[in-house]
């Protein structure tokens, strides 16, 4: 009993520091103040925002065109770096690193009072990681996506750009930003006093979602083809620009698009805005004669005219409507079958008369000129086809062959493959497919028909007419390839010009267009160059050797048969030696 | 010596009774704490766990991408072109001249072979 005083004032203060511990708990944990709350809260809470990375470009192979991968900024912490690092190890190491100048870094590192300055931006990781490796105190790497374009030059005008803010700027890129763009992911938690993630405490957790993948209808090899082909076009005839197309008559897909001059993809920001120009859909010039063959399956489709009809080319000059038309060569009597084959301007122009005004115009419309094509790739230029009430009375005369009408080349292209697939113009496509990254197909275009502006059998006509182009005789014997018959058409159009009106007399836009084989036709290439400067300027010397070279490899890479072949065997000779049977179907 | 006997019995004689409900509480609530703890220990690892793993997938998928890419840019055409000629493979499609097309009905006496010339 002597110490029960002592031992319940002992227990009073105890119950009484614990009951106040306890009250205070109970206060902070059940009842704390607004403000406090306030405090607590913001500094715990833990909000990343996780962009999805855009989807990837692949051509209809599935080889990978474009892609986001990762990248970083290099940045520093200046304080830091002069407190507790050795700004001369970090100058040194970026410098040598980045080649950048070393007055420049140092100024960037000697700034006391600043805690972050960017160094270097979108750094690939090959660049940083050596950096990384070196552990050098101050320097941080910020993670950042970069489109990264593999393939760099090739389809360029096709593919496009994202800028560096991940928005589609030309191109599919830009066609199919809404589908390539990724959702952003969030991430809403609290984090503990070292500023890690109390996991527990993870609220919101919903993860990024990829962009879409999109494949195209272009063919990488194809592509190779077709930009070689144009290179080598413009190392010989040095045209301000050249592009070639080549389609799939009967669906209508594009297997490639290639245009000079080009650029790197990954180096877009250094291009000069003349270059990413896609003159294949948004150049629109006068066509020259490549428009007779139109004009000529429109005339005999409505029966103006028949193949074996003979007309008066008047020894290469014909008065008519106060003006004197005239042929690059003089012919006298033609048939219409070699009006095309000489590409006779003044028989172009009777047939045209032959069937008037609105019927030309009827037919002009039918093929898809003045019209765009609804190609799926933006800056598509509708071209230019007057309505008949503004035609002069030589208008006619000058539509027939390919003046006072602007296109461009993919309704060209488009307008040939109505007479390849049997009178049925098809939509271009270049998108093959947009697929999500759970492998669900949202969008797959189908082949469709634009129009028909010629029935099967004046296509059957033409296409044989259009044979004998590349036949000898013909405007196009460089286009004739072994084993296939090739139709097509020249064209060779003075440019005009815009400043003092009329036409240049040393400028000029050369063409070939075509298909093969004729009999069954799969592929139709278009070649253009435009301005060539030296060697000649023909669309039959200029373009048709190349569209010879494209159709030749494609040929042979998409094992198109020859005429009168279904199966193709193929033996190869070594120099005459005896071969060994080493392909087949 | 009686009566300092009989206080001495009596003190031995004081029985405290064992609180058994008390104890039950004690060890339940120990239980209980302790069982708390581990979950949290639990929660904590597979939380890091988690995130590890998190990291170790998003480190495989960047590498994975940037993978394809250098595979991707390393297969260009043009690039395989440059390599070819770099080791003077004169490697190319064969024309026209060097092309045998042998007619339907190959591998018969019928069969028709015609040279593209």
């Amino acid at each position: 009993m002597k110490y029960k005083g002592r031992t319940i004032s002992t227990s009073v203060v105890i119950a009484a520091v614990f009951i106040g511990l306890g009250v205070r708990l109970a206060f902070l944990h059940l009842r704390p103040s607004p403000g406090t709350m306030e405090r607590i809260a913001t500094g715990r809470r833990l909000e990343q925002e996780t962009r999805g990375p855009r989807g990837r470009i692949f051509d209809r192979n599935g080889s990978l065109l474009a892609v986001d991968i990762a990248a970083k900024h290099v940045c520093a912490d200046p304080k830091f770096i002069q407190q507790y690092g050795d700004v001369e190890a970090v100058c040194d190491a970026i410098c040598s690193q980045f080649g950048m100048n070393r007055a420049t870094v140092r100024e960037m590192l000697t700034k006391p009072d600043r805690q972050y300055v960017r160094i270097q931006k979108f750094v690939r990781e090959e660049m940083f990681d050596p950096l990384r490796k070196k552990n050098l105190k101050g320097l941080v790497f910020e993670d950042v996506p970069i489109r990264d374009y593999p393939k760099r030059a090739l389809g360029a005008h096709v593919i496009g750009y994202a800028n560096f803010e991940g928005v589609g700027s030309a191109g599919i890129e830009q066609r199919m930003n809404t589908l390539l763009q990724g959702v952003a992911g969030l991430r809403i938690s609290q984090k503990d006093g070292h500023r890690r993630e109390i996991y527990q405490l993870r609220t919101v957790d919903i993860d990024p979602q990829f962009g879409s993948d999109v494949y195209l209808t272009i063919d990488e090899q194809i592509q190779h083809f077709a930009e070689k082909a144009i290179d080598n076009l413009n190392t010989k005839y040095h045209p301000k620009a050249a592009w070639a197309i080549v389609q799939n008559v009967r669906t209508g897909e594009i297997l490639a698009m290639a245009s000079l001059p080009t650029f790197d993809l990954n180096r877009f920001s250094t291009a000069p805005a003349e270059w990413m120009r896609n003159r294949a859909i948004n150049y629109t010039y006068e066509p020259g004669s490549t428009m007779k063959a139109m004009i000529v399956a429109s005339a005999l489709d409505c029966g103006a005219v028949r193949s074996t009809d003979i007309f008066d080319c008047e020894n290469g000059a014909w008065f008519y409507g106060g003006t004197t038309l005239h042929d690059s060569h003089p012919y006298g009597r033609l048939s219409v079958a070699d009006i095309i084959k000489k590409s006779s301007n003044i028989g172009a122009a009777k047939v045209a008369l032959q069937m008037g005004n609105a019927k030309v115009y009827q037919s002009l419309k039918a093929f898809g000129f003045g019209d765009r094509t609804g190609f799926d790739l933006p800056g598509e230029d509708a071209g230019i086809v007057w309505k008949t009430d503004r035609w002069s009375k030589i208008s006619i005369t000058r539509i027939a062959m390919g003046h006072e009408v602007l296109v461009t080349s993919m309704q060209m292209l488009s307008a040939i493959g109505a007479i390849a697939n049997d009178g049925i113009r098809m939509k271009p496509i270049i998108v093959r497919k947009v697929v999500n990254n759970q492998g669900q197909t949202l969008l797959a275009p189908q082949p469709e028909v634009l129009s028909r502006p010629i029935r099967p059998e004046t296509a059957k006509q033409m296409r044989r007419l259009m044979a004998r182009v590349t036949q000898p005789g013909g405007t196009a014997t460089a286009a004739a390839l072994p084993g296939y018959l090739v139709a097509g058409k020249t064209g060779t159009a003075q440019k005009v010009n815009l400043e003092h009106g009329g036409y240049y007399h040393d400028k000029f836009i050369a063409s070939f267009v075509g298909f093969l084989p004729v009999e069954n036709p799969a592929i139709s290439i278009i070649v253009v160059a435009d301005e060539p400067q030296q060697g000649g300027y023909y669309g039959g010397t200029v373009c048709a050797p190349y569209f010879r070279e494209i159709a030749d490899q494609t040929v042979r890479y998409l094992r198109i048969p020859p005429e009168g072949f279904t199966t193709e065997y193929v033996t190869e000779i070594d120099n005459g030696g005896s071969g060994e049977e080493n392909s087949s179907d | 010596m009686k009566k300092r006997q009989r206080v001495r019995n009596r003190k031995s004689q004081v029985k405290i009774p064992f609180p058994v409900v008390l104890a039950n509480i004690l060890v339940f609530v120990a239980v209980f704490g302790l069982s708390y703890v581990w979950l949290c220990a639990r929660c904590d690892t597979l939380g890091q766990e988690i995130k590890r793993l998190e990291t170790v997938q998003r480190e495989a998928h960047r590498r994975m991408i940037n993978e394809q890419d250098r595979w991707s840019s390393q297969v260009t055409p043009a690039n395989l072109d440059r390599a070819l000629k770099r080791h003077n493979l004169a490697m190319k499609l064969p024309d026209g001249q060097q092309i045998i097309r042998v007619r339907n009905g190959v591998g018969t006496a019928t069969a028709t072979l015609a040279y593209n010339k």
